[in-house]
């Protein structure tokens, strides 16, 4: 099959998208001849020209609500910021606009924008170039919030993104973007929002997790096998919308689940995703505490050892599986 | 704020207290000084009165189980307050009585009781096991941390449980056999539904089966205090019998005005009370108790007579306090008065406390003496008999004379029985002059 990076993953369907449908349009910091602070948009202002490749000044809030604006207007603008710690500038725009509007004017207006942004730390880019705070979006209510964790989830799920009429955070994980899939078809398809992927099925233990912690997850579940404990891991996607009805069904079959993502544990996410199988029908067949991974209530250190410290690593999530199964 | 509903301390030396009924049920709204519950102490049952208006909330303890006094029993607050699951340990008699040991063990039990699931460390899914295979959660072993029991040990439990398959003693399985009893049909009333022969007698022939009475309130109170005191005291009976000529002349003498004044009528009771209290002034061993743990013995100042009152729900020994500072006309009142309460179950605690001496009166039935068990910690008691017609020698004639017998039981270890016989005698001498008593 065809093999292809996160990066090209994401830059094909952009290109794919804008070939097709031309209110689609590209705003950001350094998009154009720089390519973007990760290149994913590199090669495109050649192709699409600076009307529909546009360079912005330094304004994640400028930005933001320029797209919000155009997007009312019947464009369908993806913005890039360089890095989503940067998204609480943008967060008036964000909460108070991009989510209200189409359900303040009853539906007269839409906001179809989708804006694309790195999270994530392991990069060595310190405390304001690394943190996850997807949790912050996901509390909104008509924001929807997008985790892809792998290349071909990452183009399949854009597409699903641009075609929403809502406002979407597509966020992409830095340590992601030159890992590759190698069944990316080279069509356009699209995921739909709110679809959990198991990405390994197994017997005793779910581990829900999402975008880098994915990874991790399939490396405990493949390095438990070998003693003999079957994982599940279960990738949302998307946490808003959440598909609630495959991990409750996962829980259902497995008994124990373990729920990781890499931003802070405090407040994160995953007390949400806990909370809600608890609250599921899941319960009555939960045989051990809903187990929590996230990363310590720390600034992300500038320092590459206290830096994986702080975050879930694969060893983490192995302790964590036997701790459900009593197992040491 | 939710409050408790304590277990009152109605007399000085009440300890624990017996819920008799509930007349409230958790959820039901409860006004200021409405009966919440009936308790039932050594000596009497009352209704406990809420002293707040809201909802019973919680009730800790089921009907027939003793509390010692001053736990909470339960908690009245307003709907859908918050309240602890299991009875807080009583707190005001720590510091001052060994009482307080009692109270622990006792919520220790309630707490661990055999029914109660709900303290067992299981995980959800292990409790829907459970629930599905009919395990009790009690009897599986945990494996978890601290004991907590997962799924697999239901599991588990369950298929050693299942081996063994039907549980019978071994004589059930022989009687089965003989009479061709399927035990598959018969329902075990052992432990985990194990099967006796009694299961199978019950399923075998139709017997007319007992009436089984619960043995609870007054009925189990007299059982404990008469065991107590027919094992631990040392009882002496003396006898005699007393001529009550004059004392039928003087209650026919008296009745008249008796009735007139008072509207009830003078009997022996009171004429015999009366004698006993002058008597026992003279005899202040006999008016006397003992207190085993400070090895004395406590001679009573007043003379306050128990008179033993039989109602339907088991023997009450109302007190008419200084029976002997009393006319006949205030003692009839108050007798008659007590005993009407007695048997409409009226009396008040206070109404039983402080009794120096008790006088226990089978004449209305056809008994001529009987050996009475002392009410402790009192030192004696007076067991009455009929009075009957009976042959005397009086200066050499034989002459019938209403003679009724007395028996006095005392404890030996307060008073010898020289000085009892004296008591005795004296009051024979009182009952047969009886216009003595009113000097």
């Amino acid at each position: 099959m065809r093999e292809l990076t996160y990066v090209e993953a994401l830059r094909e369907m952009m290109s794919q998208e804008m070939r097709e449908n031309e209110n689609v349009f590209l705003m950001g910091e350094d998009i154009g001849v720089y390519g973007g602070a990760f290149g994913v948009t590199r090669g495109m202002i050649e192709e699409f020209g600076p009307e529909r490749v546009r360079n912005t000044p330094i304004s994640e809030a400028g930005i933001t609500g320029s797209a919000i604006g155009s997007a009312l207007t019947g464009m369908q603008p993806i913005v890039e910021l360089q890095f989503s710690d940067f998204i609480t500038i943008a967060m008036d725009q964000l909460a108070n606009q991009a989510a209200k509007l189409r359900y303040m004017y009853g539906g007269k207006g839409n906001v179809p924008m989708v804006l694309r942004t790195p999270a994530g730390s392991g990069t060595g880019a310190a405390a304001q170039h690394s943190q996850s705070l997807e949790a912050w979006v996901a509390h909104i209510p008509g924001l929807k919030v997008v985790q892809p964790s792998t290349a071909y989830d990452a183009k399949g799920l854009l597409k699903a993104a641009i075609d929403d009429p809502n406002p979407v955070i597509f966020y992409e994980h830095k340590l992601l973007y030159k890992t590759s899939s190698e069944d990316v078809p080279e069509e356009p398809y699209s995921i739909p929002l709110g679809q959990a992927d198991v990405k390994r099925e197994g017997e005793d233990v779910t581990i829900i997790a999402t975008t880098v912690m994915v990874h991790r997850a399939l490396e405990a579940a493949k390095s438990l096998a070998e003693e003999g404990i079957s994982v599940e891991v279960i990738d949302p996607r998307s946490i808003v919308p959440l598909d609630e009805e495959t991990i409750i069904q996962s829980v259902i079959k497995t008994n124990r689940v373990v729920v990781a993502h890499e931003a802070v544990k405090r407040g994160g996410y995953g007390g949400e995703i806990a909370s809600m199988i608890t609250e599921s029908e899941a319960f009555d067949f939960l045989d051990a505490p809903v187990k929590r991974l996230g990363a310590s209530p720390v600034p992300v250190p500038y320092n590459p050892e206290l830096e994986k410290a702080m975050t879930p690593q694969t060893e983490d999530l192995i302790r964590a599986v036997k701790d459900t199964l009593n197992r040491e | 704020m939710a409050k408790e509903i304590f277990m009152p301390k109605l007399s000085s030396t009440m300890e624990t207290g017996t819920i008799l009924q509930w007349l409230k049920n958790e959820g039901d709204p409860v006004e200021m000084g409405e009966p919440v519950f009936e308790v039932m102490s050594d000596k009497i049952n009352i209704e406990v009165e809420a002293y707040e208006e809201g909802v019973l909330l919680k009730k800790y303890y089921e009907v027939d189980e003793v509390v010692p006094v001053n736990t909470v029993v339960g908690y009245i607050g307003e709907e859908n307050e918050e309240v602890p699951d299991t009875a807080p340990a009583g707190e005001e008699e720590k510091a001052e009585e060994p009482v307080s040991e009692a109270i622990e063990e006792n919520t220790l039990e309630t707490t661990t009781d055999k029914t109660d699931t709900s303290k067992v460390r299981a995980t959800p899914a292990a409790r829907r096991a459970a629930k599905e295979k009919g395990v009790s959660l009690f009897e599986v072993t945990g494996t978890g941390p601290k004991q907590r029991i997962h799924q697999d040990d239901v599991h588990l439990h369950a298929e050693e449980d299942g081996q063994q398959e039907l549980k019978a003693s071994p004589l059930a399985r022989k009687w089965a056999e003989a009479d061709n009893v399927n035990l598959e049909n018969v329902e075990g009333s052992g432990p985990r539904n194990k099967i006796y022969t009694r299961d199978l007698t019950s399923q075998s022939e139709q017997i007319d089966e007992p009436e089984r009475v619960p043995m609870q309130g007054i009925r189990k109170v007299v059982a404990d205090r008469m065991t107590e005191s027919a094992s631990n005291v040392p009882h002496v009976t003396l006898y005699s019998d007393i001529d009550m000529t004059e004392a039928i002349r003087l209650r026919s003498q008296l009745q008249d005005k008796m009735v007139e004044k008072t509207g009830y009528k003078l009997s022996y009771t009171e004429i015999i009370a009366k004698a006993v209290a002058v008597t026992l002034k003279r005899h202040p061993y006999l008016n006397a108790s003992l207190n085993e743990e400070k090895n004395e013995i406590i001679l009573h100042q007043e003379v306050n007579i128990g008179i033993a009152v039989a109602t339907e729900q088991g023997l009450v020994v109302p007190v008419v306090s200084k029976t002997d500072q009393k006319g006949f006309t205030e003692l009839v009142k108050e007798t008659k008065q007590l005993g009407e309460s007695a048997r409409k179950q009226q009396l008040q605690p206070n109404q039983m406390q402080g009794g120096t001496f008790t006088i226990s009166n089978l004449g209305m039935y056809a008994v001529d003496g009987f050996t009475p068990i002392i009410n402790q910690p009192e030192a004696a008691i007076l067991g009455v008999g009929r009075m009957k017609e009976t042959p005397v020698g009086v200066n050499g004639n034989i002459e019938l004379r209403p003679m009724m017998a007395f028996s006095l039981s005392f404890d030996h270890r307060i008073v010898d029985g020289a000085p009892a016989a004296a008591f005795l005698t004296d009051l024979k001498h009182a009952l047969e002059s009886p216009y003595e008593l009113l000097m």
